[in-house]
């Protein structure tokens, strides 16, 4: 079985090394988050993710959940894990203290995030529901039912889910069929099927509340006739306590390929009793604000099981004794050296771990981001930080996802043999890994988000916030003798993203296909310049501490720096061809042929 | 046919005051009559005051504040004996048989003979008028009907006698097409002449079945408006513009001469809910408010609606219904569209449709006549017939029948065809009696779209077309969004260069039939490259653009502007490059660039400078040159008319203003075979600037400005760029510095302003609404 153990010192350097971590405690309600607070609650949720939550991983795949005429039982030790989790106020560790949360900035927050996701994805997967339900009623729903469901929400006594997907319609929610009708004492009644719900039923909680999208009788057609509506499982008595049972019941749990400990449930609505969440057909938004944090939290996901398949490749590597160094035996009183001496597992190893220490300052980045938008008093710095966070989502989304994925499939490798075995785990990781570039938005839609709607949104003006600091940076260290091995090459890839930017949104504009046949290979591209980014300035900001106690791990900071910059980013190079290339390729192959 | 050379003009409201106006515009001499205010010792004040009031009014009357000057006051007890060297006397009195013939009885004794009397009646028939008039007088008598206002409306509809000569009618057509630049219709005497007898139908149905159907103000104006190529205001937005009281008078005077079967006495109904906003005050801009207003209580300020059913106002929606998204596809998608706004759309165009086909030969013999009275007196893109077009008129007429409507016999006779067609090159339209007949403009009349119709073009791409105009002339036309200037224009117009060598063309116009001639660059492709940092593509394009309109202007064959509408920007700079510009007298050029944080950079900066510089009349030396561009070009001072441009030297004296716009390519054509005989391009010229002491002293004038609270930080820091250009940078008096050397100053400016957030956001803000961000 892999090991686990969270690293929390590279997590510290991300978010206090790094970056500055008095831009966060500057801002209004977060005046408490200093080292002092932070450092600690970082080692608690550190314990409670190796201690308790990891533990129930390979237990939970392969005892998965069961289903029993309209119950849904997880694995065994989930109740007593979720009522820690619970009890410690993880569940609204970011939440507005107005209704019992911790108020802990995102920045924080996605560490902790990640910790649960290496930990046990599974189980991640109903926290972070709530999370996203919970986003979406603060967001826009009226006080009355902020203050009816929230409180149990954020403690976690409830949890949360979304009811988007149905039979007919994944991607094209403007194919929604749910009816929603209004009844006389102002609620609604809802009727029709949703599939994949994640979370939909299960035995953690005393109560679930379900948003789900649906049409009223004199909806527009399409998606601008979509509303939202909260649906929870028991309807409150007027004690606020679970009373009567609501007609939304789980009528089967899908046979998945991964994340078995996660209940994905078919949910059925018959006549159940809801309340409209916002406007009436402006569901679509709401949707949109839970989907985004959702987002933010499936890449997160990707780089868990990254970090996690990362350290059980290199535990594996290290202690695996199989044939000899090409340069003569490492240890020649051992039968064999140990797999280190190869120059291509450690390749891979190092490919795996420069992915994930990149994209954990990227997931900080964009959490400090949305901390700025929601707490700043600027309005500019808002603006500018809420544009960087949409930019920067369906990046985070996909890519993440993504090298997530690779790294799982890397670990098997590195494994052999033994890595196709179930009960050596890390071929969990791959599966578990996999769901993550499908939901939330598939890839393929994520990178259409990219090219369709983020780049030409303001003509560029999101572009702009990484871009200009990009330029800004590269331009005031393109002189600096130590950082040339990180600029130059960083200067380099930031010149193919500005030209194949350029070249999409002009194909773009005369023929849509030309930046959608682009789009993947861009939003990789977009990828590899913001994690060269921000490895250019974990060099420097590593190279600044050379005289430190803790030298090898500055040294390897360096080391892991420049090896992303000689042997990841030249895939810019190949992205680039390929995206200038065009689609012609693509749409002139006959539909007969395939 | 005679040319009029002085015109009288005898009442001095708003519509009188606005006829003078542009006859003064049209550069004629003009006496403006009104009776005597007792109370007041001036005994022409009224006339006086009504010219005074002109000079103050927006949009303005006079094209130049100076042309008042050509207007004489008088009143009409001391000074009708004005009019007795006049070639015309308009009567634009009140609307009142009685007053009229006492006028015209007056009249005898001063015009002169053959001079001509018309009336800008809107309600009394053309043969009350002059009954009891001798012959003579019957004879050199017809309507003129003006509209509101006489010098933006292009419509003039003429009304002739039984009696009157045909040259009367020809010196008539003449005065208002080429001298005011009018489109004249002839119309027959019968209530309402054309426009308003459709238009007035069309705002009643409008408004009726607006209540009918429960529609919002605002859906209503939206779905009036764009779908049915109708200004924006739509219906209740124009009610509110001419006055909401007006309409009841308007509404029972059509009613007192309307004949009985006539549809508007079915469609008619008095609305307690419109009495009772008269009776409140409730009557548009110019009362307290109308069906909208502009709420500026809580600090900004907040377009709102009236709700048709609780007289409440509430901030205006966003219209939001799927016909007119349906609209989008056609205007039978939107009429057969089930919900609200298809059904009211529906009611609206079967009922005035069905009325305008009606109407022929009633009210005008052809179908064009109608059609272009309501373009060009409603400013209706598409006229009703145009709009059968549309719908099908074979479907219309079934779809009337299945409503139970009556047919009109024109839309029978026209059965599976069409009201207009193209026919070898030829626009036609369907002739009650000779099936189709050619579409006739007035003679010299050349217009770039029935060139399109005929021949194929020469070269083009998406954003701009060359044309052949015969004479081995070429066209360059733009059609990008808005005209505005993009990679596309810029290849067309090095096409063009590359055609004359290949192909033997003599000379290029540059000229095209949009609303306006050109708004600019297209700054949203700048900024785009601004914000992802692609510095050195941004000023290579802003080199190319330079190179492109040096070679316009150095090129080997003459190169002749014809604008009208706005020319802005980079749609100014262009024309500033040709060797003649022949401008509509609506042409509005300005250089703006500062508005959204940049300075003209494809050469405007410079020829500017050439402008003052090589101005006979201009003070010599280098700075005052360079202190009136950068009175013009720091302030985006935008020229409200083609003789105002002349005034700022955007049009330079020897450049031509002609008056009707659908006579605009003829001159320009003209113009340019003339400039081809014996052709020299221009020689690249040297100036003296003033350097870096010019340059401070524009740049204390902004500090002042910024110091007073007149302009902002970064207005200075744009203010500064353009002084450091202007003044032609580190310059020297004594060194002539060359065109090159100042377009490498211009280039520089701009791609340093494009290099700071707060032109960026200036750019942003202007592409999103339209309107100039001050940060």
């Amino acid at each position: 079985m892999p090991s686990y153990s969270v690293p929390l010192r590279d997590m510290k350097f991300v978010y206090n090394e790094l970056f500055d971590p008095t831009d966060i405690s500057a801002l209004p309600g977060f005046e408490d988050a200093t080292e002092d607070l932070i450092n600690p609650i970082l080692e608690e949720a550190a314990r409670l993710a190796e201690n308790e939550l990891f533990p129930l991983n390979t237990t939970g795949d392969l005892e998965g959940c069961q289903f029993d005429n309209g119950h849904v039982t997880t694995p065994q030790g989930f109740i007593d894990a979720y009522k820690q989790y619970a009890e410690g106020g993880w569940v609204g560790l970011p939440c507005d203290p107005k209704y019992g949360g911790q108020g802990i900035p995102a920045a924080v927050n996605v560490l902790m995030e990640e910790m649960a996701c290496s930990a046990n994805v599974s189980f991640a997967t109903y926290v972070g529901l709530t999370r996203g339900a919970y986003r979406a009623v603060n967001t826009f729903a009226n006080d009355d039912l902020k203050n009816q469901f929230l409180p149990k929400m954020v403690s976690g006594e409830w949890s949360g889910t979304m009811c988007l997907t149905e039979p007919q319609c994944g991607t094209d929610l403007g194919l929604i069929k749910t009816k929603a009708a209004l009844q006389s004492d102002g609620t609604y009644t809802l009727s029709g099927t949703k599939i994949f719900i994640t979370a939909g039923e299960h035995d953690l909680t005393q109560n679930i509340i379900h948003l789900v999208l649906g049409r009223l009788p004199d909806a527009p057609k399409g998606i601008k006739g979509i509303s939202l509506f909260l649906v929870p499982k028991f309807l409150p008595d007027t004690e606020g306590n679970p009373s009567t049972r609501n007609p939304i019941f789980c009528a089967r749990i899908e046979n998945k390929m991964g994340i078995k400990a996660s209940a994905t449930c078919e949910m059925n609505l018959d006549g159940a009793t809801g309340w409209l969440v916002g406007e009436p057909h402006k569901g679509m938004r709401a949707m949109f604000t839970m989907m985004n944090d959702a987002r933010l939290g499936v890449g997160i996901q990707g780089l868990g099981i990254g970090e996690s398949a990362y350290q059980a490749a290199a535990t594996y590597a290290r202690d695996r004794q199989q044939g000899r160094a090409l340069t003569g035996a490492k240890t020649p009183d051992a039968p064999a050296d140990s797999l280190l001496v190869h120059p291509d597992i450690r390749r891979t190893l190092l490919t795996m771990r420069a992915f994930t220490e990149g994209a954990r300052a990227l997931a900080v980045w964009i959490g400090r981001n949305i901390d700025i938008r929601d707490h700043s008093n600027d309005a500019e710095a808002k603006k500018q930080a809420d544009d960087i966070v949409q930019l920067l989502t369906p990046i985070v989304k996909s890519y993440l996802s993504e090298a997530g994925h690779d790294n799982a499939q890397m670990a098997i490798q590195i494994y052999g043999g033994h890595g196709y075995i179930r009960e050596n785990g890390v071929e969990q990781y791959a599966r578990d890994a996999r769901i993550a570039m499908i939901y939330e938005g598939a890839n393929g839609i994520q990178a259409l988000d990219l090219v369709g709607r983020k780049m030409p949104a303001h003509m560029g003006r999101y572009l702009r916030r990484f871009f200009h600091p990009i330029q800004d940076w590269i331009g005031a260290h393109t002189a600096d003798p130590d950082l040339q091995p990180f600029v130059l090459p960083l200067a380099k890839a930031f010149g193919r993203l500005q030209m194949a930017t350029g070249q999409i949104a002009k194909a773009g504009l005369k023929d849509p296909n030309e930046a959608a046949a682009a789009s993947s290979e861009y939003l990789k591209l977009f990828a590899l310049v913001a994690l060269a980014f921000l490895w250019a300035r974990m060099a420097q900001t590593a190279m600044r501490q050379k005289d430190s106690s803790e030298p090898e791990f500055y040294e390897a900071k360096i080391k892991t720096a420049q090896f992303f910059m000689e042997r990841v980013l030249p895939q810019t190079g190949a992205l680039f061809s390929s995206i200038m290339a065009g689609g012609s390729t693509l749409m002139n192959f006959s539909d007969d042929a395939f | 046919m005679s040319t009029i050379q002085k015109v009288a003009v005898i009442g001095s409201g708003v519509m009188g005051s606005g006829i003078a106006a542009q006859a003064a515009n049209a550069g004629m001499s003009v006496v403006l009559l009104d009776i005597i205010d007792s109370n007041n010792p001036d005994r022409s004040s009224v006339a006086r005051g009504a010219i005074a009031r002109m000079l103050k009014t927006v949009p303005a009357p006079l094209m130049q504040p100076r042309n008042a000057k050509q207007i004489t006051p008088g009143n009409i007890e001391d000074d009708l004996a004005l009019v007795s060297d006049c070639d015309l006397i308009i009567e634009v009195v009140l609307e009142s048989l009685e007053i009229k013939q006492s006028l015209y009885q007056s009249l005898l004794r001063h015009r002169k003979p053959g001079s001509i009397v018309t009336s800008n009646t809107s309600t009394i028939p053309l043969h009350n008028l002059v009954d009891k008039m001798p012959e003579d007088f019957r004879q050199h008598f017809a309507i003129t009907h003006f509209f509101n206002p006489p010098r933006y409306m292009r419509l003039l509809e003429i009304v002739a006698g039984p009696d009157t000569q045909p040259e009367v009618i020809e010196t008539l057509r003449n005065f208002g097409d080429r001298q005011l630049g009018k489109s004249v219709v002839n119309c027959k005497d019968t209530p309402g002449f054309i426009a308003n007898r459709i238009g007035i139908l069309w705002m009643g149905v409008a408004v009726r079945f607006a209540f009918e159907h429960e529609m919002a103000v605002e859906e209503v104006d939206a779905i009036i408006g764009k779908p049915m190529g109708i200004p924006k205001t739509g219906v209740f937005g124009l009610l509110d513009l001419v006055g909401i009281d007006l309409q009841p008078h308007v509404e029972r005077s059509m009613l007192s001469m309307l004949p009985q079967s006539d549809m508007y006495r079915d469609i008619h109904r008095p609305s307690a809910f419109i009495e009772k906003m008269i009776n409140d005050g409730y009557t548009g801009r110019k009362g307290k408010s109308g069906f909208y207003r502009l709420n500026r209580s809580g600090g900004a300020k907040v377009k709102e609606a009236i709700d048709l059913k609780t007289a409440e106002y509430h901030p205006a929606i966003k219209v939001d219904l799927e016909s007119i998204e349906a609209g989008r596809a056609g205007l039978r998608q939107l009429v057969e569209h089930p919900d609200r706004g298809g059904q009211y759309a529906w009611r609206v165009l079967s009922h005035t449709l069905s009325y305008s086909a009606s109407l022929i030969p009633e009210i005008a013999d052809d179908v064009q006549a109608i059609d272009e009275a309501m373009r060009s007196g409603y400013g209706w893109k598409w006229g009703p017939f145009e709009l059968i077009d549309k719908l099908g008129p074979r479907w219309f007429a079934e779809k009337l029948k299945a409503d139970g409507m009556a047919v009109p016999a024109l839309l029978e006779q026209v059965g599976d065809g069409s009201f207009y067609r193209t026919h070898n090159g030829a626009l036609q339209y369907f002739d009650t009696n000779d099936g189709y007949r050619n579409v006739c403009r007035p003679t010299g009349v050349l217009l770039l779209s029935d060139l399109k119709r005929a021949t194929e073009k020469i070269a083009g791409n998406r954003s701009a077309s060359i044309w052949d105009i015969g004479d081995q002339v070429m066209c360059l036309e733009f059609h990008s969004k808005m005209n505005a200037i993009d990679e596309g224009i810029m290849q067309m117009a090095v096409e063009a260069t590359k055609l004359a060598a290949t192909k033997g063309y003599k000379a290029l116009v540059i000229h095209n039939e949009g609303a306006n001639f050109s708004v600019g660059a297209n700054v949203g492709l700048g900024l785009f490259a601004a914000n992802i940092a692609a510095w050195p593509n941004i000023t290579e394009s802003v080199k190319q653009g330079q190179e492109v309109y040096k070679k316009l202007k150095f090129a080997p064959f003459p190169v002749v502007g014809a604008p009208s509408g706005m020319a802005l920007g980079g749609g100014c700079e262009v024309l500033l490059h040709c060797d003649a510009i022949e401008a509509h007298a609506e042409t509005y050029m300005g250089l703006v660039e500062v508005g959204v944080g940049l300075v003209p950079a494809w050469g405007g900066c410079k020829e500017m400078l050439l402008r003052w510089s090589n101005n006979p009349k201009h003070a010599k030396g280098p700075m005052p040159a360079v202190t009136k561009v950068f009175e013009t070009v720091a302030t985006a001072t935008v020229a409200k008319s083609a003789d105002e441009s002349r005034a700022l030297m955007f049009l330079r004296p020897s450049d031509g203003i002609v008056m009707n716009r659908d006579r605009l390519l003829i001159a320009a054509k003209t113009r340019a075979l003339a400039l081809a005989e014996d052709y020299a391009p221009p020689e690249p010229q040297e100036l003296r600037l003033p350097g870096p002491s010019g340059e401070t002293a524009m740049n204390m004038v902004l500090d002042d400005f910024h110091k007073a609270g007149k302009a902002t930080q970064h207005d200075v820091t744009v203010g500064k760029k353009l002084a450091y250009v202007l003044a032609g940078g580190k310059t020297d008096p004594t060194d002539p510095i060359t065109e090159d050397k100042l377009l490498n100053l211009e280039r520089s400016a701009i791609v340093s302003l494009l290099r700071t957030p707060q032109t960026l956001d200036r750019i942003e803000h202007m592409l999103e609404t339209g309107k100039p961000l001050r940060n």
